[in-house]
């Protein structure tokens, strides 16, 4: 019988949208052209060659090893390709992703690339042609709601401040907008800079719709634990607070 | 000419559950403004930069953030933040109703009204170093940074039937 990964426990709709993400298997909802996600990105023009840092691997002829005979490389690593960013912020909302998961779901899905989790914010780097397959995957998918998250490569606090009255995600570059028509549009890249041209990426996701796809516990969602709110007491809070509980009296012992 | 009143003054912080657009904002403090009994209003939230502080992009204008204008009691002036929150000051308690049903009017969801101690009444060591032993109005304590342009950040407003300080 073949091996199925395990990833997070729980039964509430918080535990399944985690398991999803950690596990890759996540629904796509949109197709944001890859033109307008390398444009967003801002690392290089749509089109242009791919900058290097070093001559492909063929060329430079690697030393006789059996890790690297075993691991095949990636694109980007094989053709030299510079070391490129992505940032997410995602709103306390009820944004679909939070930074832990982007990162679990780039650590375990996403090969050579090195996710870094902050409070409120998201970091993904990679080899350049990677991180755009891995950005436009982001993009593309439920992990994404257009109007609670958005790519800030600087200035990306808005995660824990309240919505614009439009339900948008507060962003002090402006970074986004939503149009007449009701579709969200990236108007500067992630840096800030203008964009040539607006890139649309689609409408954003209605109020139930983000409860229902979030991974963030929230006492007026799926609450994480306590008296009220729809989580049982499960063995995975059993667990956390048996470790709280352990780390807290005598520093971290799993006995 | 300041309205006297009978009570003493207070003090309530209005806290919107969304972030107010301009013309919201503006919509707002004229429904409160025209209320009356209005001493100071001091209006607070997240910075809106004229231009990209740092990164890659440093330097850029931001044209969102420019010219966000208010008119408030016949004057107009510039917004500096997107508005958050609303702290006011009223001359007595029977103005609270009519803040709490402005709100109502102009807001198209849901709001908190608090009501605490939101301006100091008392003049601090910066305030000494900004405004010296005589503070012509003690209004202006706690009212804008101690650190902000007075010019920019605080507007005067004044009509026959009251008068108050506005910041930003």
């Amino acid at each position: 019988m073949a091996y199925t990964p395990q990833f997070y426990p729980g039964n509430t709709s918080v535990g399944i949208n985690r398991r999803k993400h950690m596990s890759g298997n996540i629904e796509k909802l949109r197709d944001v052209p890859e033109a307008d996600v390398v444009t967003i990105m801002g690392h290089r023009a749509p089109g242009a060659d791919y900058p290097s840092t070093h001559p492909p691997l063929k060329e430079i002829g690697e030393p006789k090893c059996p890790v690297r005979e075993l691991v095949a490389p990636t694109s980007g690593a094989a053709t030299g390709d510079r070391v490129r960013y992505n940032q997410f912020a995602d709103s306390m909302y009820f944004a679909p992703s939070i930074p832990y998961w982007r990162s679990y779901w780039a650590a375990i899905n996403c090969r050579g690339c090195d996710p870094g989790t902050l409070s409120g914010r998201q970091i993904i780097e990679a080899r350049e042609r990677d991180l755009e397959a891995y950005t436009k995957k982001l993009m593309d998918s439920e992990m994404t709601d257009v109007a609670l998250c958005s790519m800030r490569g600087c200035t990306v606090h808005g995660h824990s401040l309240r919505l614009e009255e439009n339900g948008m995600m507060f962003d002090m570059l402006a970074r986004t907008e939503m149009g007449k028509d009701g579709n969200i549009y990236y108007v500067k890249d992630q840096v800030g800079i203008p964009l040539d041209k607006k890139a649309n990426v689609g409408k954003p996701m209605s109020e139930a719709e983000a409860k229902k796809r979030t991974t963030i516990f929230r006492v007026d969602g799926v609450a994480f634990g306590g008296k009220t709110g729809a989580r049982k007491f499960d063995e995975a809070l059993e667990a956390l607070h048996h470790m709280w509980e352990y780390r807290s009296k005598w520093g971290f012992r799993p006995e | 000419m300041v309205t006297k009143s009978d009570t003493e003054p207070v003090q309530v912080e209005i806290f919107p559950s969304r972030f107010l657009t301009p013309e919201t904002a503006q919509r707002l403090l004229n429904e409160i403004y025209s209320g009356g009994g209005i001493v100071r209003i001091m209006i607070q939230g997240p910075n809106l930069p004229k231009t990209i502080t740092y990164g890659p992009g440093k330097g850029t204008p931001i044209d969102e953030n420019r010219d966000l204008l208010i008119e408030l009691g016949g004057q107009a002036f510039e917004l500096r933040v997107k508005v958050g929150r609303i702290r006011l000051e009223l001359e007595g308690e029977e103005h609270l109703k009519g803040v709490q049903e402005a709100c109502e009017r102009a807001l198209p969801f849901s709001f908190r009204i608090k009501r605490g101690r939101f301006f100091r009444d008392f003049s601090t060591i910066t305030d000494y170093a900004k405004y010296g032993r005589n503070i012509e109005d003690r209004r202006l304590l706690g009212l804008v940074d101690p650190k902000a342009k007075k010019e920019k950040s605080l507007a005067v407003l004044s009509d026959e039937v009251n008068k108050s300080n506005e910041e930003r």
